[in-house]
């Protein structure tokens, strides 16, 4: 009998075209991740490496559930569907045998449907080397294993688990709905423990929790180098097993209950579950005959129509909202919002305050996602409403003009989109209250929810009114309509077509700040607005024509309607749509294309081959260094423009004649140019060659410049803005926030740091590889050269800046003079003593901040912070973080160079503070409203205000070369520097909560690298080494030979290099011999191993007990493994470490808290021991109970599982 | 006013030819269409009640064309098709007043006449605030009855009304049809032949989308009388029967097969001589057709 009905169900799947349809889909998904090499692999994996294999299959099982729940929802819904429920189950069948045979029949199908995304890849990667899009060396072989061994870990388990609770709730509950209801359940609280990876604290947990184990898989794999990826599939142990126990099981006990709890006679029950309440209405024998059906008046006018338009569409409305699948996910919905906000961004794992613009912009997160579903669906519903009770045919031939009935529709979905703008508002505001914050700006609420984000919706919502219109199936048009959309999100993510035009509802993004509220993006989104609800009136027009009301589904019929329906005010409108959608895609066009410069990144790709190709020729030429310039500059906020004079004094610092100056403008972009005026020594100077895509021009100098020859040059240049792009903020010169820097000017010569860079694209385009983007360490060039700016070596500076009346205009230097003219600002400064060349101007209405540092020897600095008015909440922080780091900084290494250190605000547009000598401009999310009432959240304000100020030495006293592994001196100095200030300042607790997302980022970084990772001494470009592996390792090195040894160097160091004149300018070797001078022979190896090595170690406690002696003493067993191990670049292993280490042993006792309210680890023990690599064990006593004990306990060593270092300690039996 | 159908033809896109060149002229009054299941009588009626497309031919009501002035149909229309559903969530009083909205009648207090008066002759006014959802087959069908009645409705098409309902509810939905019938052209379709005879002055049989009589009951009765013939036999001899000569109908009686056959004379002494009805006359016309298509 279950032989029967199993093979009976899949033949009656084989039947049907969806079941083709799901599996085509998936073969399509296959074909485009695998020809176009839109998958996950980093340009060092392989394309179809097992992990990229892996990760594929594991993120479209996600999206699966929509399979699952169509395929293992219906199996049993289909008797109620059809009405054979009544007679199927008085066959002689068991209960059992029906479930089992459908269960099993259902899931053969889907498991077998679900090879469709194998047979796509399959094809695929073997097209792949032949179809162009990737090359082919990023192939490998086919390895049937890579496909075999993560289908049955994780993409069949996900199926599997997903189908028993479809196949549970429809048929325990008889509710189809709740098949798509349990589907959204199921992707929300996938979602919500994604969320909680954010923390990093809780990984075990969501390795545990994750329904589809695509977190446990990341969590295994995200460490793993491209040599790795490329080898290793999954390994099947540890928490990917329990994972897939827990939700296979919970799977499978799902089924168990249903097959047990299945009752025929139970699911016949109309009132399933419900008690019905037995209560007859009386039968009472009314004199019907005798009545008359009194005689009425109708009137059909265009008067009622509209009001049966109105009243059809609340009604619908009301259909809607008492939706209980509605409910649910809009339920989850703003469960999101609000959870979205009240976690969200945070930095370095510290909270913000709950302002306007976030509590904004966590409708873009995961609601968006949700409402886009519920639209889709909602849609389907309400144009499926009559046919789903098969009241379609009364309704269809009552006196109601199609228009009306469409149009009613329509407004209901309207209506139900503007309630949903609104939830944001509400769920915004509640968590402001929650929080205590009460600063609520209605305003930016109405304009952001109702003029941008609501039309938004209603694009949406055309669209999915266009399908379900077009496409007469609901299941069907559903999952089209979310085909469309993944398909679109497709198309952006992984294929890079970023056109806006091109991608249905998309438009430029648009950042909400404070400073400058809206900002000028308003035009633009207009624009993208119209253009797209335009083309959905199109859509929803063309649906219209196709709609279906009677009964005729045959599509001669439906194009006959079509054809009669094709006139009068329906083509008008259409016609019109049209019209107004071409026209403002072509406007749109003239203002992304021909008035901005617009490219895709192939585009920008094919541009910077083009430009290494015909000009590195003039790479390194020798041209005149800058010694002194005086700014003139005038700045118009609200037109988004600046004219900027210079006046530049220029000397050739060459052993080599200089005839011709080359100004390198840059290509095209956004940020428009017009040079007015160029003047050297007073005269015009002739234009030899322009190369005008690049922005590139040779200048004739008037005079043949001698070694030490010096000319004069004025430049006056505007820039400005024009019409909109496609996307990017254009945030240099805005109406409240100016933010530019000294790359307004051309900079002289060709920049290879306009090549391109990746090993891939050099190779397709006959470039050699480029590992390195600097020279050696001992270059002539590079070590003549400065890093930063090659254009100049130190200036001095002068300079006026012009600005609105209420604004602030700020330049390097001390201000001179401030005055007013013509309505305008003016303000005059002058730096005191050399800067390197690189310096910026900022405007804005700001509030400012003074305060005074004094030195140990009595010297003053003016600390100046410009804030914007409101966000005051974190001035004390920027305060301290200036004060203790110029403490530390004068103290340890020299004195400070200038008389004021100013932190200026700018806009969100970015996010990242940056050290400008003697100016600090902080991004304004960044810091200045972040939440920093929990002692236990990082201070980062603090910490990073240090590291800028840091950067007033390691980078603007000694500026280093423009050799490689220089950056260093800069970057991971700083990082340096900062913890030291903030080790001082807050403890080496706070210390290892920090070092470990350090170490996090470090092991992150270079698993994603796409060339090779290199060493502290030659890294040129990795962000990883500069930062994270730097200040690991610089932190580690003051911990083992100590921090005033270590500084001692470093000051040597300063004084040796700081301001030097001539060349050759600091190097990584330079730096690298004060470390060596400073550390005994003994813990040279240190130094090796991580300055030019890459070296991870992997330290474990195996195991940990005590026994007790007496009251106060305790005998501490301890059995620890240690191993270190050197990888080359690529991630492979090389050797094996064998000498002995000096690594910390520690006993602690239990946490305590400190007078700031931090959580402190209380040492019973703690010691640094020589510790030989594999396993060692150590006793020693303590007084008091030990309660956790570990190897390296602080995580001072880079080790690849910084988690099992402690252990608690067990009593000994 | 009168309804005039010429040459409708409507092929649907699984090849199937539900209408093939149909034509009736249908006068006020109650009109029966009669014809054996999948004769094509629900294709005619959604085509009549404008939720079809034909594929040629012409259909008009007095001065209206059906096929392409929709709206103006819908104005006077009523409809009870064959299969209906319900939202479940709503009273009936509450869904006829929407629907009495919907036709037009904007009027509150001539609504709320109505819609009580047709509770009323629908017998739910007992039950009209309970929920459609609760509602048993007899009462779903008879709320779909009121429904049809809304707003006067010049042309009303009612799909098998009577399925379903009781003798005694039947008898009552009868009264009311002919109640309307007077003025209003009134088309139902069934298969019971008692039915169209009872209450119709016009019909027509239709077999495989053909239009195979048409005309008033009596007139088609009369062309058959004397013509039937027929004989109590054992249920084994059928097949001679059928094959010797044109039975029409079966039907058993106390055990025995009774067989009807049509003929001009007596076909064999042992007949008797049947007194011809219009079942007869059905029987007549669709037995030949049908067996031509399953033989």
């Amino acid at each position: 009998m279950f032989k029967e009905i199993f093979l009976f169900e899949i033949k009656y799947r084989f039947k049907r075209p969806a079941t083709w349809a799901y599996f085509g889909i998936l073969l399509v998904f296959g074909l485009f991740f695998s020809i176009g090499g839109n998958g996950p692999a980093s340009e060092k994996v392989f394309v179809n490496s097992p992990t990229a294999i892996a990760t594929m299959l594991s993120v479209i099982s996600i999206f699966g559930i929509m399979l699952s729940s169509a395929i293992m929802g219906v199996p049993v819904y289909r008797d109620i569907e059809h009405k054979t429920e009544n007679y199927y189950f008085s066959y002689p069948i068991t209960e059992k045998g029906y479930l089992m045979g459908r269960f099993f029949g259902s899931m053969f199908v889907l498991l077998l449907v679900s090879l469709g995304l194998h047979a796509g890849l399959i094809i695929g990667f073997q097209i792949g080397p032949y179809a162009g899009f990737v090359e082919p060396e990023r192939f490998t072989d086919f390895n049937l294993w890579w496909y075999l061994q993560p289908t049955l870990a994780l993409y069949w388990t996900n199926f599997f688990f997903a189908g028993c609770i479809f196949f549970t709730l429809v048929s325990m509950t008889k509710k189809v709905m709740l098949a798509y209801a349990g589907g959204a359940i199921l992707f929300i609280t996938y979602l919500v423990t994604n969320t909680l990876t954010q923390d990093i604290e809780a990984k075990d947990l969501v390795s545990l929790l994750d329904p589809f184990g695509l977190g446990t898989f990341n969590n295994v794999t995200r460490y793993w180098t491209p040599e790795e990826q490329n080898t290793l599939t999954v390994p099947f142990d540890g928490m990917i097993i329990w994972n897939r126990l827990l939700w296979v099981g919970l799977g499978v006990i799902l089924f168990l209950y249903t097959l047990f709890r299945f009752d025929f006679q139970r699911f016949l029950n109309k009132n399933f579950g419900k008690i019905k309440k037995k209560k007859e209405a009386k039968q009472s024998h009314s004199n019907a005959a005798l009545i008359k059906i009194p005689s009425v008046t109708k009137h059909f006018s265009s008067a009622l129509n509209i009001k049966l338009l109105f009243s059809l569409a609340f009604l619908e409305f009301k259909n809607i909202i008492r939706d209980n699948f509605f409910k649910a996910i809009l339920a989850a919905g703003v469960a999101f919002l609000f959870f979205d906000a009240w976690f969200g961004f945070p930095n370095y794992g510290t909270p913000s305050l709950p302002l306007t613009y976030y509590m904004l912009e966590v409708k873009d997160f995961t609601y968006v996602i949700l409402i886009f579903i519920l639209i889709v669906f909602m849609t389907g519903e309400v144009l499926h409403r009559e046919r789903g009770v098969r009241y379609d045919q009364i309704f269809g031939s009552m006196p109601l003009p199609n228009r009306i009935v469409y149009g009613s529709k329509f407004l209901a979905l309207a209506l139900v989109a503007f309630v949903l703008v609104n939830l944001v508002l509400v769920s915004g505001v509640f968590n402001q209250i929650i929080k205590g914050y009460y600063n609520f700006e209605f305003g930016k609420y109405f304009t952001d929810l109702y003029l941008i984000e609501y039309p938004r919706y209603i694009i949406f919502i055309m669209m999915a009114f266009f399908v379900h219109s077009i496409v007469s199936k609901k299941f069907m048009g559903h999952v089209i309509a979310i085909a469309i959309w993944i398909f679109l999100f497709g198309l952006n993510n992984f294929a890079e077509i970023n056109n806006n035009l091109y991608l249905y509802g998309y438009s430029a993004g648009y950042t909400l700040s404070d400073m400058n509220g809206f900002g000028h993006f308003g035009k633009s989104l207009f624009w993208f607005r119209f253009y797209w609800l335009t083309c959905g009136a199109f859509l929803t027009f063309i649906g219209y024509l196709f709609w279906k009301r009677g009964t005729d589904s045959g599509r001669k019929a439906r194009f006959q309607i079509a054809k009669r329906r094709f006139r009068g005010a329906t083509l008008v409108s259409i016609i019109t749509a049209l019209i107004l959608w071409i026209g403002s895609g072509f406007y749109i066009n003239y203002n992304t294309k021909t008035l901005n410069y617009y490219a895709n990144s192939d585009a920008g790709t094919m541009n910077a081959v083009e430009y290494e190709k015909t000009l590195s020729k003039y790479a390194k030429i020798h041209q005149p260094k800058i010694i002194d310039v005086k700014v003139n500059a005038d700045l118009l906020p609200k037109e988004r423009s600046a004219t900027i004079t210079t006046n530049f004094i220029m000397v050739n610092k060459s052993d080599q004649p200089i005839d011709s100056l080359h100004l390198n403008w840059g290509g095209k972009s956004s940020f428009k140019k017009k040079m007015d005026k160029f003047l050297i020594d007073n005269q015009k100077p002739v234009l030899e060659k322009e190369f005008e895509k690049f922005g590139y021009q040779i200048y004739k100098l008037p005079k043949t410049m001698q070694p030490n020859d010096t000319v004069s040059m004025v430049l006056t240049v505007s820039r400005y803005f024009e019409g909109f792009p496609n996307e990017g903020s254009g945030s240099q010169i805005v109406y409240n926030g100016t933010f530019l820097n000294n790359g307004y000017f051309p900079s002289f010569g060709y920049d290879s740091a306009g090549e391109v860079s990746s090993d891939q694209d050099r190779k397709k385009h006959n470039l050699p590889i480029k590992d390195y983007s600097l020279p050696e360490q001992n270059d002539e060039w590079g070590t003549s050269n400065l890093l930063f700016n090659n254009d100049a070596d130190y200036i001095t500076f002068e300079g006026t800046v012009s600005t609105d009346l209420d604004q602030i205009a700020i330049m390097p230097g001390i201000l001179q003079k401030e005055w007013e003219e013509n309505g305008r600002k003016y303000y005059h400064y002058k730096m005191t003593g050399e800067l390197d060349f690189f310096y910026n101007i900022s405007s804005a209405r700001y509030d400012v901040l003074r305060e005074v540092w004094t030195g140990e020897n009595g010297e003053k600095v003016n600390i100046e912070i410009f804030h914007h008015p409101t966000h005051k909440y974190n001035l004390d922080k920027f305060v301290k973080g200036v004060k203790h780091s110029l403490d530390y900084f004068s103290k340890n290494y020299s004195p400070y160079q200038y008389k004021q250190m100013r932190i200026i605000e700018f806009p969100r547009y970015s996010t990242f503070a940056q050290s400008f000598p003697n100016t600090v401009p902080y991004a304004e999310s960044f810091g200045w409203v972040g939440d920093f009432s929990d002692p236990e959240d990082l201070d980062y304000v603090y910490m990073v205000t240090s590291h800028e100020v840091a950067h007033q030495w390691w980078g603007h006293q000694i500026t280093p070369s423009a050799t490689r592994g220089s950056n260093q001196i800069s970057e991971s100095m700083a990082e340096y520097s900062s913890l030291m200030v903030m080790k001082k300042e807050y403890g080496i607790d706070a210390m290892q909560d920090f070092l470990k997302r350090e170490l996090d980022s470090y092991l992150r970084g270079r698993a994603n690298e796409g060339k090779f990772e290199k060493t502290l001494l030659d890294n040129d470009s990795q962000q990883y080494v500069w930062y994270r592996k730097g200040g690991l390792i610089l932190y580690g090195l003051q911990d083992l030979i100590g921090e005033d040894t270590l500084n001692s160097g470093f000051k040597k160091f300063m004084e040796d290099a700081k301001f030097r004149q001539k060349a050759p300018f600091a190097t990584s070797t330079e730096w690298y011999s004060y470390m060596k001078s400073v550390t005994p022979d003994s813990l040279q190896y240190y130094l090796e191993d991580s300055f030019e090595k890459i070296t991870i170690y992997n330290n474990k406690v195996k195991n940990a007990t005590y026994k007790k002696i007496s009251d106060t003493e305790y005998e501490v067993t301890l059995e620890v493994e240690s191993a270190k191990n050197y990888f080359g670049g690529n991630g492979k292993l090389l050797e094996t470490g064998e000498k002995p280490n000096v690594i910390e042993i520690a006993v602690f006792d239990r946490d305590t808290k400190n007078e700031m309210g931090m959580t402190t680890k209380v040492p019973l023990f703690l010691e640094k021991r020589w510790i030989k690599p594999g396993i060692s064990t150590f006793t020693f006593t303590t007084d008091k109970i030990p309660v956790k004990a570990g190897i390296d306990p602080y995580n001072k060593l880079i080790d690849r599982i910084p988690d099992d270092n402690l252990k608690i300690v067990e009593l000994e039996e | 006013m009168e309804l005039q159908i010429s040459n409708l033809n409507k092929t649907y896109s699984n090849g199937v030819q539900a209408l093939k060149d149909v034509s009736l002229t249908i006068p006020q009054g109650m009109f029966g269409l009669l014809g054996p299941n999948g004769a094509g009588k629900s294709s005619l009626m959604r085509t009549l009640a404008t939720l079809q497309e034909a594929d040629s031919g012409s259909i008009t009501l007095g001065d209206i064309d059906i096929l392409k002035n929709k709206s103006k149909v819908r104005e006077i229309l009523g409809y009870l098709p064959q299969e209906f559903g319900v939202y479940p969530k709503i009273t009936s009083y509450d869904m006829l007043n929407h629907i009495a909205k919907l036709k037009g009648i904007s009027n509150k207090g001539e609504r709320k006449d109505l819609v009580e008066s047709l509770l009323n002759k629908t017998n739910l006014w007992h039950v009209r605030n309970k929920s459609l959802g609760t509602y048993s087959g007899g009462m779903k069908q008879r709320f779909g009855i009121a429904q049809a009645l809304i707003g006067d409705p010049r042309l009303i098409i009612v799909d098998e009304p009577t399925a379903g309902l009781d003798p005694a509810e039947r008898v009552r939905f009868h009264n009311l049809l002919s109640e309307i019938g007077e003025n209003t052209i009134v088309i139902l379709s069934t298969h019971i032949v008692e039915d169209i005879s009872n209450l119709c002055q016009n019909m027509a049989i239709i077999c495989l989308g053909e239009v195979v009589a048409q005309g008033n009951p009596n007139d088609l009765t009369k062309n058959v009388v004397g013509k039937i013939w027929t004989k109590a036999i054992e249920k084994s001899e059928l097949d001679t029967y059928q094959n010797e000569m044109q039975v029409i109908s079966t039907h058993l009686k106390a055990g025995q097969t009774i067989i009807h056959v049509l003929s001009d004379e007596k076909p064999h002494s042992s007949f008797k001589k049947g007194a011809a009805n219009l079942e007869d006359v059905y029987f007549a016309e669709i037995t030949t057709r049908m067996e031509t298509v399953s033989a």
